[in-house]
């Protein structure tokens, strides 16, 4: 077998570098000029940490932003991060997939109505005030104050809640006071399941 | 989880039942495999032979349903072989206290069951107590009616013959897990158990769960370090939403649901703050009514004053009794009595079982808003199969959310980690977090009520829900993290330090009953700094105890502790009983390692206090009367078998379970006409109903159709073969699958008989990628656990036919 | 100058979790393809152009048992000392970089006879895109090492895989396979001294795919 030239790039290869800062120079070789340039990239990217949003291990991820498009171009595992030292699964692995550069990801308020066969792009106005108003209408007709013993309950029982936990912990406490402030006791998520 | 991810690493020996963490919770395995480069031992008990069995040292087939059955005759082993760990025994649980003379158990079915309301009165399940209110003891464990003179008797009736005919495990595969978990009974070895949906997905789910922690007592492996046991959750964020109560039945900080019968906010706080008379008892829950205040101050902020009960009467209290749990729910919508329904990042329509009935009641529903980042069967099921969208007449919305990764927040997760996430990119398109959706609806709905008036309007008004970015387009995090924490409500002096208006509350030991606080959840509350700092957003690295409990990475629940009921990892004196992972030691006057369970001295020092404090007894319960269907788990069949006859007792099912009626219910047990038993799981490359994972191309390539495990020999028994398109049946439903033909599934000889065994995830959904198959939730029974609910997918029973 | 850099893959360690499988397709911006259930685990079913990386799963009982047993193989280039591919290259198509030892596929294999490159490769690696006809596999995450990052395989591996120095690898599969030795005699490392990506198995290698060994 007849051997091939090297490619002759300086290179430093550091075990255990943060992904931040790494001002490293690369020869500028024709044949490779495309294939570095995600590289090259994480080095002047804004950079934020996450955390998984599957099972509960709570894996760290490290979020790479492009700083003129504005947009996440790369995201893998936070080698700092105490429980996966940077180690993911095929999900957490594929989290880019969950960003907005995945065309099915929602990104209008979408409306049914009675009897239609498709959704239709709405705007938020629209939305919470519908939603709000049917909401509204449920409440003062269904609203029990007293029981059948008497006893003040203070409930709406012909509306009901589910979720979530795949929301955050702050979300979460904000959803429990929404729906006991509106008298919900019917109020259950992936929890319990 | 008692313990953490990262402990998992010292154990000596981890028995994973009920979970498939290497494919459910991958990265746990990180540190599973990490164990057994130390030369621990690892044993996968489990239908299924799957990614975590490949990497087990001992796998042991088990009948989907019956881990009582299979940890009954475990806890025979221990007591019999004299393997349990006997001064923490004695010390630790409730081991020598004396049960009740009107205590009995009889043909399957304990002391005070009332058949008709299925339900036990349980006031024959106590402990004897002296004159001082203080239970009985009889420290040379000889009294016939001590704690374990009682579970031994329970249990000595689950022999090897019989356990062996219930699980169909083999013998000598059962006596080989026994011995090897039963030889971390010692104080130099540590046993964890990893448990999953595998356990909780029962009509007697809670009590598997028990039986696991009463086998980890016996053995002392709870509160130290490599032991434990661990619930692996399944969600991102489950343990934030189940501490912040999107449940019906309890609130924040898991103080129970104000029900009909408690009027006053004295009434309800009575009633849910234990009482103990043992000096040596912390009884932590004798706090109750520091945190209902502080719960309620940061609902309704000043508004809540003591005059007006801190506004108790404005919750909305479920009567005395009344069940409000989702399978409740589905049945009274199904049944038309629900109208509208609010669904947050959940597909029901392919998560819940006996899935036709669930999409039957969807179409029940006026309206129904949904909040998702992708579309999924729940929120497009009117036009789901079988459905004619023209005559489905519910008013529908699916409003875009934003991800995790254009949020700030905090997630907890199972190692009870509080970890911030930091925004990385704008909300794309018109995309909202949730909080934001519900906080602006519901001030949609105060203003309309404001303006129009309503309903009893005065709770709706008065809750508090000033989270929107000052723009009044977003959800401010921050802010409402540092209200989960708790604020001062007004400068106060506790003992002799001051406090300012506004400051964080920097641990709930600090919390008041009189409304000078304010916290939503006590938890929580020590997540930030007095000086307000977020703690949650911590990433400091150090490991000062060497065992990797991160004290500053991220901020754990309860006060940083990484460990509970850690107190029980040491000796009377304080000292650990293994010294080489010394998770907590008494030097100098004070606890040295994990923040303690409390700061009192040793047990055996003047004012030292029992470790297990969140007991009212101070001791864990070997003998536990709290829940409904018994204080000793016993073995009852799931709702669908393949066994005529429990081989255990003349009672087949769980006593107290709920069995709901609707034409949808349909149940066929020991039926011929489905003789194989479906167990029902997910993939490591989708996640649940798939709603989120089958938008991605990545994972759809690695896992794109559903399918069906079957063994070698169902195959050759029934013609099928590798890769051919089958169809499964069961009494209420019937999907189409790629027939899997693998040696990894196995009949199992139960009672006597080859008993197979099959098996499907429900990640898959009629809607996308249009030819990936649907939910094996069209299958499954609508029944749930007798105490919690939690619905029995784990065991059914179906047949298989090659597809028409 | 060193021995380049090397990747160790213990498959008696792997979980089969693909992490590394989707992390390759993430880093190198690489299509998920439409595929079937065939009555396996395996997805895609082998490489291609869109593919570098797969984790392919054996199955089958144990000798003289009814125990099964499940071997993930994270298949990928194993950059070769001395690369056969290399023998259909004539002009610096397929190049092996100096620093670390990569042999990478340039643009210009498309010029270059994609059958002499394929089934010179003992591990039946190599791969075309149908339409510009470039020739593609793994490139070790050369972009990556030169950034002093670890490739994105091994940094998303939470059991199985170690990179570094070639004789810090050699040596850790060395202890490695002494140790493995001890419960399973037939464990060694495959074909070690000729290649960078150096796989631990702890059964005969035909078990765990044909192309495992050379």
């Amino acid at each position: 077998m007849k051997r091939r030239s090297f490619l002759k790039m300086s290179c430093c290869l550091g075990a255990g570098l943060a992904l931040s800062g790494l001002g490293l120079t690369l020869a500028p070789v024709a044949a490779y000029a495309d294939d570095m340039k995600k590289a090259d990239a994480l080095r002047t990217a804004v950079q934020s940490t996450t955390v998984c949003c599957y099972c509960s291990v709570g894996c760290g991820l490290i979020c790479s932003v492009d700083k003129a498009s504005g947009k996440i171009f790369n995201i893998e595992g936070d080698p700092e991060h105490p429980v996966n030292e940077g180690a993911l699964c095929a999900k957490g692995a594929g989290l880019y997939q969950v960003s907005a550069a995945n065309e099915h990801r929602l990104m209008k308020v979408l409306y049914r109505k009675p009897g239609s066969d498709k959704w239709e792009e709405k705007d938020w106005n629209f939305a919470i005030s519908r939603i709000a108003e049917l909401m509204k209408k449920e409440r003062d007709k269904s609203f029990i104050v007293n029981n059948e013993k008497g006893q003040m309950v203070n409930r709406v029982q012909t509306m009901s809640l589910m979720g979530s936990s795949n929301v955050l912990s702050e979300e979460c406490w904000a959803t429990t006071q929404f729906a006991r402030g509106l008298g919900f006791t019917y109020i259950d998520h992936q929890a319990r399941v | 989880m008692t313990n953490h991810w990262i402990d998992l690493q010292h154990s000596d020996v981890i028995l994973i039942q009920g979970s498939n963490a290497a494919e459910n919770h991958p990265i746990s395995f990180k540190w599973v495999m990490r164990a057994k480069e130390k030369g621990g031992k690892v044993i996968h008990v489990d239908p299924r032979f799957t990614r975590t069995s490949a990497k087990a040292d001992v796998y042991a087939p088990i009948r989907s349903g019956t881990d009582i059955a299979f940890v009954g005759g475990m806890i025979k082993y221990i007591i019999e072989n004299k393997k349990y760990f006997e001064e923490y025994l004695l010390n630790y649980t409730n081991a020598p206290f004396i049960v009740g003379e009107k205590f009995s158990f009889k043909d399957g079915l304990f002391s005070g069951y009332d058949p008709g309301n299925r339900k036990y009165d349980k006031s024959s399940w106590a402990l004897e107590k002296d004159e001082n209110g203080i239970p009985k003891r009889d420290d040379t464990l000889k009294h016939p009616r001590c704690v374990l003179n009682m579970l031994y008797q329970h249990y000595k009736r689950y022999d090897l013959d019989k356990v062996s005919a219930i699980t169909g495990t083999p013998k000598e595969k059962l006596l080989e897990v026994y011995e090897l978990f039963a030889s971390t009974g010692v104080k130099d070895r540590a046993g964890t158990v990893m448990y999953a949906l595998g356990q909780t997905q029962s009509t007697i789910g809670v009590q598997k769960i028990r039986s696991l922690c009463i086998m980890q007592l016996l053995l002392g492996n709870i509160g130290i370090c490599g032991g434990g046991v661990n619930a692996l959750r399944g969600e991102p964020n489950v343990q934030g939403s189940t501490d912040h109560a999107i449940l019906y039945h309890y609130l924040p900080g898991y103080m129970p649901v104000p029900r009909a019968g408690k009027q006053t906010v004295e009434e309800y706080i009575k009633a849910a703050t234990p009482a103990s008379k043992d000096p040596r008892s912390a009884n932590w829950y004798a706090n109750t009514p520091k945190y209902v205040v502080s719960l309620l101050k940061s609902w309704f902020g000043d508004v809540a004053t003591p005059e007006n009960g801190f506004g108790y009467s404005w919750l909305p209290k479920c009567d005395d009794g009344q069940n409000c749990d989702v399978l409740h729910m589905i049945d009274d919508m199904y049944a038309g009595k629900i109208k509208g329904y609010f669904c947050i990042g959940q597909n029901p329509c392919g998560s819940l079982p006996n899935s036709n009935k669930v999409r039957a009641a969807m179409t029940k529903l006026d309206w129904m808003v949904h909040v998702n980042i992708f579309d999924n069967e729940s929120a497009s099921f009117w036009k789901g199969p079988g459905l004619d969208p023209k005559k489905v007449k519910t008013e529908c919305f699916l409003l875009p959310a934003t991800a995790n990764l254009e949020k700030d927040g905090s997630q907890a997760t199972s190692g009870r980690w509080m970890q911030w996430l930091h925004r990385a990119v704008d909300n794309p398109g018109d995309c909202l977090s949730t909080g934001a959706i519900v906080t602006r609806l519901m001030h949609k709905i105060q203003e309309m009520y404001k303006k129009e008036g309503g309903a009893m309007p005065d709770g709706l008004l008065n809750m508090r829900m000033d989270y929107l970015t000052p723009d009044g387009k977003e959800f401010d995090a921050l802010k409402v993290a540092r209200r989960i924490n708790g604020e001062f409500e007004r400068d106060v002096k506790i003992g002799d330090k001051e406090y300012k208006k506004g400051q964080p509350v920097p641990g709930f030991g600090l919390l008041q009953a009189d409304g000078s606080t304010s916290c939503g959840n006590w938890l929580c509350s020590g997540s930030f700094s007095l000086d307000g700092k977020n703690l949650m957003d911590r990433r400091g690295k150090e490991d000062p105890t060497g065992l990797g409990l991160y004290p500053n990475w991220s901020y754990c629940w309860p006060m940083n502790r990484r460990i509970v009921y850690n107190r029980a990892s040491v000796d009377l004196q304080g000292r650990p009983y293994n010294p080489k992972r010394a998770l907590l030691q008494w030097r100098d006057g004070k606890w040295v390692g994990d923040v303690a369970d409390g700061p009192w001295p040793p047990m055996g020092m003047e004012g030292g206090k029992l470790p297990f404090i969140m007991k009212p007894d101070g001791v864990a319960s070997l003998f536990g009367p709290g829940l409904g269907d018994g204080p000793f788990p016993e073995h009852y069949e799931p709702l669908e078998s393949p066994l005529k006859r429990n081989l255990m007792s003349k009672q087949h099912n769980s006593p107290i379970i709920t069995i709901f009626k609707s034409d949808k219910d349909k149940v066929a047990s020991a039926d011929p006409r489905y003789p194989l038993v479906l167990t029902t799981y997910s993939a490591t490359e989708h996640w649940c109903s798939g709603a989120i994972t089958r938008w991605q191309s990545w994972l759809t390539e690695a896992m794109p159709q559903v399918y069906v495990e079957i063994s070698e020999e169902l195959a050759k028994e029934r013609g099928f073969k590798n890769g051919e398109w089958v169809t499964v049946e069961s009494a209420r439903g019937r999907i189409d699958a790629v027939a899997m033909v693998t040696p990894r599934l196995r009949p199992l000889t139960v009672d006597g008989k080859a008993t197979h065994l099959v098996g499907m995830t429900y990640n898959y959904g009629w809607l996308h990628p249009k030819d990936s198959g649907d939910t094996c939730n069209l299958l499954t029974t609508f029944v749930g656990d007798g105490n919690a609910g939690t619905p029995e997918y784990k065991a059914c029973m179906v047949n298989i036919n090659r597809k028409a | 100058m060193s021995d380049g850099k090397s990747i160790l893959v213990d498959t008696s360690r792997c979980t089969g979790c693909r992490g590394c499988q989707v992390a390759c397709k993430q880093w190198n911006d690489l299509p998920g393809t439409r595929t079937k259930q065939a009555g396996t685990y395996q997805n895609p079913p082998d490489f291609s152009c869109d593919t570098y990386k797969i984790v392919r799963f054996a199955e089958g009982k144990k000798e003289g048992s009814r125990e099964p047993y499940w071997y993930f193989f994270a298949d990928m280039c194993r950059h070769c000392m001395n690369p056969p591919c290399m023998s259909a290259s004539d002009k610096d198509e397929i190049v092996q970089d100096e620093a670390t030892g990569a042999i990478v596929y340039t643009k210009e294999t498309k010029n270059i006879d994609f059958e002499t490159a394929r089934s010179s490769c003992p591990y039946d690696v190599p791969r075309q895109n149908p339409d510009s006809k470039v020739l593609s596999k793994c490139t070790m995450c050369i972009d990556r090492m030169r950034s002093g990052l670890k490739p994105a395989c091994v940094l998303s591996c939470p059991t199985a895989m170690e990179f570094g120095e070639r004789e810090a690898i050699l040596k850790l599969a060395e202890e490695r396979v002494a140790e493995l030795k001890k419960i399973w005699p037939k464990a060694k490392a495959i074909d070690a001294d000729e290649v960078r990506v150096i796989f631990i198995v702890t059964d005969d290698p035909k078990k765990y795919h044909t192309h495992a060994q050379a």
